[in-house]
């Protein structure tokens, strides 16, 4: 469990840095930051090919702006907000 | 009012959820009554279980022999032979697709079928050449794809059509069937409604996603009584953003007021707006500000998509149809799906079906690449019935202010060069060539066809000279975004019909291109995207030439991008050793006198054999042209032998003996090779010489003759 945890967040960082073709490394992602509106240039439409993968990878579902707005204050955030909802895998 | 031919609408014919006919969508429209189900045609489980779309239930309803085409297909020619009915043959047709017979390729693609029979409808040109032939239409087959506006630009480009006198008879309007592509498309963006769309509701939560064809016949000389007069019609980009439209709807409100412009009436005289009113959140904001912007006292207005759907590239085509309605029945069609207003709209709808005289009805319709279309639909009256004729009139001739293209050699002059030492320019523009030209914080984004178009767009601008944007751009290119339709069709059946890339969806549509062409330029002007096959850059030029206003400026260009898996499945003969991709760009100027290259759009004809040369009015070009230039798809090489044989009696009569040149042995086979022929003849032109022969040929009369080959003809004269 505590190394599943551990490996979620470096986890997204590749996934997010994949899934929109940013032009930077994983680990220079700031796991505090918050992901929209800012330096990393993430609009609307990355916004929703994110909400994509993370129902498709994790079954998560971000369907309303509140959980929007949760999700992707920043990476970690991002991360808490999968750990919370996503359904219990059989081990 | 001018002494130009005008519009008169005399015939109409839809298909949509819940009207197979015109008699039908008038009950509908007095009767409002929605059936929203999950579709049918392709299975919908998991993530994308329960949502409700607009599917027409029934088909194939048509001719026995109509049942072997694509549904897109099937559903346009209902439409096309209601509204032509028994009167004459129309002179051209011109038709708004997105969809053509994508929902065939989702099948092979799924199945994994490599049989390229499989996808003989891929192309979206196949709905106009089946209308075309099935009607007997020999002049220009036209297609329009712009989005949710298609349909609405189709009805603009037709009227400009009738106003110029190139064609007395015009069949205009659009088709788009349901798909996956647009279904899961539109699902990953979150904005299909789960309980069915409710335009300017205070919960709406998206669109229902629809289906259907709506056409209407536009005569310059009514031949039978006169439905409606098309009085305007108004174009804009919003240059804003690839699938958001303007959030104060600058954009919409320009095409409001062009559209009001045009018709020769002002605000106060429109007595009911269908709106375009999807029932996003986004777009019925946006569009009650445009209206608001215009109309410091709205008139009635109300979105029918509540009770249609949303049918895409058909619901400019269906919408003006229910305007034509609106006035002949005297009926204010309900906002249907409304249930609790939207306070901060602050506009007011029409709730129920009402009975009012209509006289002049204004339709909106927006779409993806911020391109927006309206169109003013006025009753017929005394004055308006008075026909008037035309003769058919010569197409003004552009000048060729700038210019690029990119193929497997380089650039404009890389090519040039290239050819002139005897060289060729077959095979793919290479990566280095154009994949970091363009900065723009949308690039990162974008695919091949994006690139290469922009790459062309901005070097022909900047060879321009001309520091504004262009007032109108007009794109050909026969696939589209082909990798973004592949990559999206990939995830999704990868995840068994779950999941999709929105990013892909917004792509994958054939005028996004143009949409970021414009956001590039800041183009707020007219913006038409069409897709006929090797035909796709004469159309962008007779777009262009249709719509230039005098001293105006238009980027034409056209290119198309190879991709692995589906360039081989769409045009199997095209692959191997000749295999192309790339294009070209010009920045063409109207009405003006200085020197230097000139393109004129001379005709598109479906005429075959014998009658070829004649349907394009090029029965005498031999004696006017220093060479041909034929531009023939291997696809077409056996179909097309008569023409050839025809074009070298041709030749022979000339004096000298005018050559014909093959211009695809040199350049390769791609449909766009159209645009990059251009570009080196309008060079060769202004420098007397041409080097697509063995040796470079002089040209005396600096006159070439540009013919696209293939499912239909077209010609285009380059000179100087």
């Amino acid at each position: 469990m505590t190394e599943a945890t551990d490996s979620l967040l470096p986890e997204l960082a590749r996934k997010l840095v994949e899934t929109l073709g940013l032009d930077m490394a994983p680990e220079a992602l700031d796991p505090n930051a918050p992901l929209i509106g800012a330096g990393l240039g993430i609009d609307s439409i990355d916004t929703l090919e994110l909400v994509v993968m993370i129902d498709r990878d994790y079954g998560v579902k971000i369907d309303n702006r509140a959980a929007g707005v949760e999700a992707f204050a920043s990476l970690a955030a991002l991360a808490d907000f999968i750990r919370q909802r996503r359904p219990a895998t059989s081990a | 009012m001018s002494s130009r031919p005008r519009a008169f609408v005399t015939g109409i014919g839809v298909v949509c959820a819940g009207a197979k006919n015109v008699a039908e969508l008038r009950s509908l429209l007095a009767a409002p009554r929605r059936r929203f189900a999950p579709p049918t045609l392709f299975p919908c489980t998991g993530t994308s279980a329960g949502l409700p779309v607009a599917e027409i239930d029934g088909l194939p309803i048509g001719l026995p022999t109509d049942s072997d085409l694509p549904r897109t297909h099937q559903l346009a020619l209902l439409a096309a032979r209601e509204a032509v009915g028994s009167g004459p043959i129309p002179d051209a047709i011109i038709v708004g697709t997105t969809t053509g017979g994508i929902l065939r390729t989702e099948a092979g693609l799924k199945a994994g079928s490599t049989s390229p029979d499989d996808y003989r409808f891929h192309g979206l040109d196949t709905v106009a050449l089946c209308l075309a032939q099935a009607l007997g239409i020999h002049g220009p087959a036209m297609t329009i794809s712009t989005a949710c506006s298609s349909a609405a630009v189709a009805l603009a480009v037709g009227q400009a059509m009738i106003r110029s006198g190139l064609a007395q008879r015009v069949l205009v309007g659009g088709a788009d069937s349901l798909c996956r592509l647009t279904f899961h498309g539109f699902r990953s963006l979150q904005l299909l409604a789960p309980d069915g769309c409710a335009p300017l509701d205070a919960n709406r939560a998206g669109m229902t996603v629809a289906e259907g064809a709506g056409f209407l016949l536009l005569e310059s000389a009514p031949s039978r009584p006169t439905l409606a007069v098309l009085a305007g019609t108004g174009l804009s980009c919003d240059a804003y953003h690839a699938s958001s439209p303007h959030p104060e709807g600058a954009g919409a409100a320009l095409a409001i007021r062009r559209a009001l412009d045009d018709a020769g009436i002002a605000p106060a005289d429109v007595d009911y707006i269908n709106l375009h009113g999807t029932g996003t959140p986004d777009n019925d904001a946006a569009e009650a500000k445009a209206v608001r912007a215009i109309f410091s006292a709205p008139p009635p207005m109300s979105s029918t998509k509540g009770l249609t759907g949303h049918p895409l590239a058909a619901a400019g085509g269906i919408e003006a149809i229910i305007a034509t309605v609106a006035l002949g029945d005297g009926l204010l069609p309900a906002n249907t799906g409304l249930v609790a207003l939207d306070p901060a709209l602050q506009v007011v709808p029409v709730t129920a079906p009402t009975r009012a005289p209509v006289k002049t009805v204004l339709s909106s319709s927006f779409g993806f690449g911020g391109n927006n279309a309206c169109v003013v639909l006025q009753a017929p009256t005394e004055q308006t019935a008075a026909a008037s004729t035309t003769s058919p009139l010569a197409l003004p001739a552009l000048r060729v202010a700038g210019a690029a293209c990119l193929t497997a050699v380089g650039d404009l002059a890389q090519t040039w060069e290239a050819l002139r030492r005897g060289g060729s320019a077959v095979g793919f523009v290479p990566d280095a060539a154009f994949a970091k030209s363009v900065v723009a914080p949308f690039a990162r984004r974008l695919k091949r066809l994006p690139r290469l178009m922009l790459a062309l767009a901005q070097k022909a601008h900047q060879t321009s000279g001309i520091s504004g944007p262009p007032g109108l751009i007009a794109v050909g290119t026969a696939w589209g975004p082909l990798a973004e339709t592949q990559d999206f069709l990939r995830k999704l059946f990868e995840s068994g019909e779950q999941f999709s890339s929105p990013t892909d969806f917004i792509g994958s549509v054939h005028n996004a291109p143009a949409g970021q062409i414009a956001l590039l330029l800041g183009a707020t002007g007219p913006n038409l995207t069409c897709s006929a096959g090797d035909r796709s850059f004469a159309q962008a030029l007779l777009c262009a030439s249709l719509n230039l206003a005098a001293g105006g400026s238009a980027l034409v260009m056209a290119a198309e991008a190879h991709e692995a898996r589906l360039s081989p499945l769409f045009e199997p003969a095209s692959q191997g050793v000749h295999a192309s991709d790339g294009g070209a760009a010009l920045l063409l100027l109207a009405d003006d006198s200085a020197p230097g290259a000139r393109l004129r759009w001379l005709g598109e004809s479906g005429a075959r054999g014998s009658a070829f040369l004649d349907g394009l009015g090029l029965r005498e070009a031999a004696d006017h042209y220093d060479a041909v230039l034929v531009n023939l798809a291997a696809e077409f090489s056996s179909a097309a032998k008569n023409e050839l044989d025809e074009l070298a009696a041709l030749a022979r009569r000339g004096c000298p003996v005018c050559p014909i040149i093959a211009v695809r042995d040199r350049l390769g086979q791609h449909a766009s090779v159209a645009a990059t022929v251009a570009a080196l003849a309008a060079r060769a032109v202004t420098e007397g010489i041409l080097p697509l022969t063995e040796s470079p040929l002089p040209l005396a009369r600096k006159r070439l003759l540009l013919l696209d080959l293939g499912a239909r003809s077209a010609a285009v004269e380059v000179f100087a």
